[in-house]
């Protein structure tokens, strides 16, 4: 394979479609009989729940406004009887209002035929305005809504499509680029439009000639025309400070910040605007060792993640564990009733020979967390600092640039829970300087 | 398919490199094994004893530290492999309360006191072999010969590092070691003899050159030595298994070899009077411990340092070390101390690694 272009220190190259499975084709996953949709689905703030138990809301209603900052707006994802509103335990911590909604009645939607609605002509702030009222935010951690991203005030000089999967298992960006090209790359010009970013630029997968060179030849007609890059999938590459990294010399010195988006959430833009569709459906990758049918599935929002395991064949032997997202950057859940959310882009169940959990032990100086750091940094000592409560040493010694990727822990022989421990006390010393 | 399925959640990240501690360990281990089949086979039961001596009295230190601090880890292979090396750096005649005791002292004392496993900050079996060197130095000097080169196991006789520095002290000159200690009555094995006219038909007649006799024996393992160093080929060979199975970096055994190796070539010949460039690098490699201490002591992770940079210097000060220890010590455990030398310095060496000057500050 010729050298392609990828981050500079650290890493991991691992086979980022593993146990992913060959998919031919994206299904519509079985509507739930159910949803659970929650009323914050992303770091921030939940939004105001607008409905009562008992109402009827049709399909795409909005059920919960957003007001406030690091709210999103959220809308009905199914029509049906409003069954429940309850408070749920969210999987990453902390608890936060839901409203069930039973299935009932007919779509408004999914069916019909689509109306396209001309966006060329709408200004930034129209564009801005469409994007928050259809609830739109971004489809993977840290899953901001978007509005919050673009703020008027904001100014972007770069505007980056990140085709590459975050993580091993997931195949929802490059399943949804590869069959709806078009609608990703307009939905990428509305960004630009939305932006008004002078540069802009694809990453993508080098390891998939095929599609990149099918993106390559889509984009071609787009203007300002993009340039495309060919990255190696070692991860942490998706991530914003690496793919800067490996995009350093190509980028022209501007002012301003710079955007990375997703195919899915490009994907998203383009039905918000083009379609007047709000965020009620998502790909996501069902995979995991023990998972019998690995698969991409279309599903709503709010639907069981049991429901979607159900759908690829159930568990082959006893699953360890379950997660929501990648498996470095997910968070582990409690049971099969927690819901789909806007940023659930994998559902793994992996088995024991995955997780290889194993015993605690001490640190044994072996240095692979440092090997492995795409920060450069000394994990195991600042692991020590940490545990140690020696925040400032910690800190002088780069805990702030520690990006949470959590190689250093996939890596440590004696199981330690590295990147936990730093990304706790890296908030942690972010907050108090906040305060202070 | 079960609805109220309750999953043991844990932070990220969720799946995990196949090596862990234990495995390294017990990996080790592991590549030891063809090496002390060949000592048990050259030097009978005595040296299984004392092997086991080494192993149990380990284990017993570990335990005994456990028990005082509420925790099991005899399972985890640290105390195992403690062991096992210190009683392959064991002679095969010593009275085995010798490997006994210095083994107890190396995880109960050098290692627990400190708390236990990666808190040392010596390697604990070269510690445990500097104990038994410092007490009983008469002992650790009970040097027997290997059932190959005398037919039955038990006799008594001297290394060939023992023999150049005695016939070099009684007056004997000559640049080359192999020489001197035939000279002084060493003898090679029958095998040695046939692959040496094997090799010289074979291979270096048809360039001119010719292998003199005795090397084959050293590089093979048919030479007096403690348990575990007397087979270099073994020994590097298990050391490819623990490089392609990345149990270690090969950083510091290259530092140490390349180093030692120079250094040995430059100024090996001194010692015997033949002037610079004339050392037996072949001879300084394969005669004492230097293979066993390169790959699997100088590498114990808890003691070296953990970025290249600092590999590189910490195996450069371990090969130089072990030469000066070698051609102008009095003693043949030279890598042995010279590895311990560089622990003392180890946060010296883990600054030099840093890669940045904000990581060097933080060190």
């Amino acid at each position: 394979m010729k050298f392609s272009r990828s981050f500079k220190f650290g890493g991991l190259s691992v086979d980022l479609r593993r146990n992913g499975g060959d998919h031919d084709a994206v299904q519509n996953a079985y509507l739930p009989a159910t949803a659970t949709v929650l009323l914050k689905q992303h770091e921030g703030a939940a939004a105001h729940c607008l409905v009562r138990r008992g109402e009827l809301v049709r399909e795409g209603a909005l059920i919960g406004r957003a007001d406030g900052p690091g709210q999103a707006a959220i809308h009905a994802p199914l029509p049906g009887v409003v069954y429940d509103i309850r408070r749920v335990r969210l999987p990453s911590g902390g608890d936060c209002e839901a409203v069930v909604i039973a299935l009932e009645g007919s779509f408004d939607r999914l069916g019909k035929r689509e109306e396209r609605y001309l966006w060329k002509s709408m200004s930034r702030i129209d564009i801005l305005q469409t994007l928050r009222d259809r609830g739109i935010a971004e489809t993977e951690q840290p899953a901001r809504p978007l509005f919050e991203v673009l703020r008027p005030e904001k100014r972007f000089s770069t505007l980056v499509l990140n085709a590459l999967e975050s993580e091993p298992y997931l195949q929802s960006e490059t399943m949804l680029l590869a069959g709806r090209i078009g609608e990703v790359l307009e939905g990428f010009a509305i960004l630009r439009t939305a932006t008004q970013a002078t540069q802009c630029f694809l990453a993508l997968d080098a390891t998939l000639p095929e599609l990149a060179a099918r993106v390559e030849e889509a984009a071609a007609r787009l203007t300002p025309t993009p340039a495309s890059i060919r990255l190696e999938p070692r991860y942490p590459q998706d991530m914003p400070e690496r793919l800067s990294e490996a995009l350093a010399d190509k980028r022209r010195d501007a002012e301003g910040e710079t955007l990375f988006v997703r195919p899915t959430t490009a994907f998203a833009v383009y039905e918000a605007v083009v379609l007047a569709k709000p965020f009620l459906e998502r790909y996501v990758t069902i995979a995991g060792g023990a998972v019998k049918r690995p698969a991409v599935l279309k599903v709503r929002i709010g639907t069981p993640i049991g429901d979607l395991i159900e759908e690829c064949g159930g568990f082959v032997g006893s699953p360890e564990r379950i997660v929501l997202g990648g498996p470095f950057r997910g968070v582990a859940v409690y049971d099969l009733d927690a819901p789909v959310t806007k940023q659930t882009s994998a559902v793994l169940a992996l088995s024991a020979e995955e997780t290889q959990a194993r015993r605690r032990m001490p640190c044994i100086r072996c240095g692979r967390c440092a090997e492995r750091c795409p920060e450069r940094l000394d994990p195991a000592h600042l692991y020590r600092l940490v545990s140690a409560g020696r925040f400032e040493a910690a800190r002088a010694a780069g805990l702030e640039s520690c990006s949470s990727c959590g190689l250093c822990g996939y890596v440590c022989p004696s199981r330690l829970t590295v990147s936990e421990a730093l990304a706790s006390a890296r908030d942690a010393t972010v907050k108090r300087g906040k305060s202070a | 398919m079960k609805k109220d399925l309750r999953m043991r959640i844990g932070h990220a990240p969720h799946i995990h490199a196949l090596q862990s501690t234990a495995s390294l360990m017990w990996g080790t281990i592991a590549a030891l094994v063809p090496a002390l089949v060949w000592g048990l086979y050259s030097f009978g039961l005595r040296a299984a004893m004392t092997t086991l001596a080494a192993i149990l009295g380990a284990l017993a230190g570990e335990a005994l530290v456990g028990l005082v601090r509420r925790r099991f880890t005899l399972v985890d292979g640290s105390a195992f492999l403690s062991g096992l090396l210190l009683g392959l750096a064991m002679p095969p005649g010593v009275p085995l309360y010798v490997p006994a005791v210095a083994a107890f002292f190396a995880t109960a004392f050098v290692k627990g006191a400190f708390g236990g496993l990666g808190a040392n900050w010596m390697n604990p079996a070269l510690a445990g072999l500097a104990f038994a060197l410092l007490n009983w130095p008469q002992a650790m000097g009970q040097w027997v010969m290997p059932r190959q080169l005398t037919g039955i196991a038990g006799i008594s006789g001297a290394t060939p590092l023992g023999l150049v520095r005695e016939s070099l002290a009684a007056g004997h000159a000559g640049s080359d070691p192999v020489g001197l200690i035939s000279q002084a009555g060493y003898l090679f094995s029958p095998f040695d003899r046939s692959v040496t006219d094997f090799l010289n038909r074979v291979l270096f007649e048809p360039f001119g050159a010719s292998l003199p006799s005795g090397y084959v024996d050293l590089l093979v393992g048919n030479r007096p030595g403690t348990i575990g160093e007397i087979s270099g080929i073994l020994l590097l060979a298990g050391s490819v298994y623990l490089l392609a199975r990345k149990l270690i970096r090969w950083e510091i055994p290259a530092a140490i070899f390349a180093s030692y190796a120079l250094l040995s070539w430059v100024f090996g010949g001194l010692a015997q009077g033949a002037g610079f460039f004339a050392g037996d690098v072949l001879f300084n490699l394969f005669s004492g411990s230097f293979i066993i201490v390169a790959f699997y002591m100088a590498t114990d992770p808890v003691t070296s340092p953990s970025r290249r940079g600092g590999m590189l210097v910490y195996g450069m000060v371990i090969g130089s070390l072990s030469f000066l220890f070698r051609c102008f010590g009095s003693r043949a455990e030279g890598s042995a101390f010279a590895v311990i030398l560089a622990d003392c310095a180890l946060p010296l060496f883990e600054k030099i690694g840093a890669q940045s000057r904000r990581a060097a500050k933080a060190v």
